[in-house]
């Protein structure tokens, strides 16, 4: 005799609305369907009813977390589209803030997920922590949270040489939070009680759902867009691309924590290295048709961007298709065969962002019906 | 036991990381963007800031012909600032405001 455990809308662990259905045998879950589409807001059409320009801003807002990947992976389809080039400082300055939303969004990661196993005093000093990151992308790009620095052909703003010292002392505080945080993974009885063999992805399941980003990483996949796919100044840093082989939580957290030593190292090279020439090129928004698909590793995945112009000065069509959409399927195995106490960190081991994937998600009918129906009609469904 | 007391002691004598905020204030980095401001004296009518900003926050004020900032829309993305040929819109280090339009 199974019972079915409805979570969500209002979800416990996430601040954002998700319909969640699992079905447990006592403790133990069975089955577990997910039903997206409470967040969505209709972006992709508002993109194409509006110019190249001010979509950049409107893109940023996609996601507020991920706000940079998003703008940057916007222009680039642009630039694509029109056939121009960015200047060799700006692509890396588009890196630098990349890696910063890297840091800080992991970090969030973490202070989340220290808050879901009930360590709060981990979510204190990584939030704390998170400050260091956060006052870094005040001074570069003038905002905490969006950066509002890409545009469509370059960057608006500079990295002065004043600012570069300030930033090195800030990168030097975060490397030594962050190893910390490494060697209390690595140790400490909490996380390892809560975290090792818990929701588990098998590489084969990685592969076979097409897992992106940490998640596919924390089950020994070796993928990452910015090796696959070089884009701004990528092919011209030197980094590892951090696998695990476990595809536990633990796994995920330790490939999220060891990723951000990895772009305090790349923030460093890439402030050492700055090239010096112009910051934007001019373009003509009037762009001829064509189209374009731009891939960008968000911090959570691969993130992508397709776009087709049509001639004016607007675009035909947008679509976008954000990395917690790719990984969502690799939840079912994750949760199947767990225990309900473990839902809420399985859950954010992925870094969910539901703000990102609800854009385009089609609420039907069914859909709607779903709330009120019987354990017999939900069997029959499966079939 | 005995392990923890040096770190319990250093804990409580540390300072805290937060600050009184309404009475100890955080000044924002240079290049902050907050509240933008028009001087009315310096705007020349060309309504580049109309025409740059994505949000239609801006519109012209019926009585003194000049931009005006709807804040509640604004997103303090500063492409107004940047448009203006006479630098008569400049955003400002402000963020602690609760006026609904700047004129
Ligand atoms: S800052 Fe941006 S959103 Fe605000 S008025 Fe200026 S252009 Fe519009
Ligand atoms: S861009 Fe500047 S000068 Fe032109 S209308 Fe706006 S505020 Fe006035």
């Amino acid at each position: 005799m199974t019972m079915v455990v409805p979570i969500g809308p209002q979800h416990p662990a996430l601040k954002e609305p998700e319909y969640f259905r699992f079905e447990v045998k006592g403790e133990e879950i069975v089955d577990v369907d997910i039903y997206f589409g409470y967040a969505h807001r209709g972006i992709e059409e508002t993109l194409a009813r509006r110019n190249y320009k001010h979509n950049i801003y409107l893109s940023e807002r996609i996601c507020g977390i991920c706000n940079i990947c998003h703008s940057t992976c916007y222009c680039q389809a642009v630039e694509r589209v029109a056939g121009i080039e960015p200047p060799e400082r700006a692509k890396y300055i588009r890196s630098l803030i990349l890696e910063l939303e890297r840091i800080h969004s992991h970090m969030l990661w973490l202070a989340v997920a220290a808050h879901e196993i009930g360590f709060d005093t981990l979510f204190m000093l990584a939030m704390r922590d998170r400050e260091h990151v956060m006052d870094m992308r005040e001074i570069i790009s003038g905002g905490r949270v969006h950066s509002a620095t890409n545009t469509i052909g370059g960057v608006r703003r500079d990295v002065t040489p004043e600012q570069i010292p300030k930033l090195m002392e800030k990168l030097d505080k975060l490397e030594e939070s962050v190893k910390y945080y490494i060697n209390l993974f690595q140790t400490d009885r909490t996380i390892k009680s809560r975290c090792a063999n818990v929701g588990v992805l098998t590489k084969e399941d990685a592969i076979k759902l097409c897992a992106v980003g940490p998640v596919a990483r924390a089950s020994g996949v070796k993928t990452d867009i910015r090796v696959e796919d070089p884009y701004a100044a990528y092919p011209n840093l030197s980094f590892e691309v951090i696998t695990e082989d476990d595809g536990d939580v633990l796994a995920k957290g330790m490939v999220r924590l060891r990723e951000m030593l990895e772009s305090i190292k790349m923030s460093r090279q890439i402030l050492r290295e700055l090239p010096s020439g112009p910051l934007r090129v001019p373009v003509d928004l009037k762009i001829p048709p064509n189209e374009a698909v731009q891939r960008v590793e968000a911090p959570r995945g691969e993130l992508l961007y397709y776009i087709r112009s049509n001639g004016t000065e607007m675009p035909e069509r947008v679509r976008v298709r954000t990395p917690t959409y790719a990984s969502a399927p690799s939840l079912k195995p994750m949760f199947v065969g767990g225990t309900v106490a473990e839902i809420p960190i399985v859950l954010w081991s992925l870094d969910v962002c539901f703000a990102c994937n609800d854009r385009v998600t089609l609420v039907d009918a069914k859909t709607g019906k779903v709330s009120v129906v019987t354990m017999e009609e939900l069997r029959r469904w499966r079939k | 036991m005995v392990k923890i007391l040096p770190k319990v002691l250093a804990n409580l004598l540390r300072k805290p990381f937060t600050v009184k905020y309404p009475y100890e204030k955080v000044e924002p980095a240079d290049g902050y963007r907050g509240k933008p401001s028009i001087t009315k004296e310096k705007c020349i009518r060309c309504w580049q800031c109309i025409r740059a900003c994505p949000d239609r926050a801006i519109s012209v004020d019926k009585e003194t012909k000049t931009p005006v900032i709807w804040l509640g829309r604004c997103t303090f993305c500063g492409e107004c600032a940047e448009a203006c040929p006479t630098k008569a819109i400049v955003m400002t280090k402000n963020f602690e405001f609760l006026d609904q339009y700047e004129k």
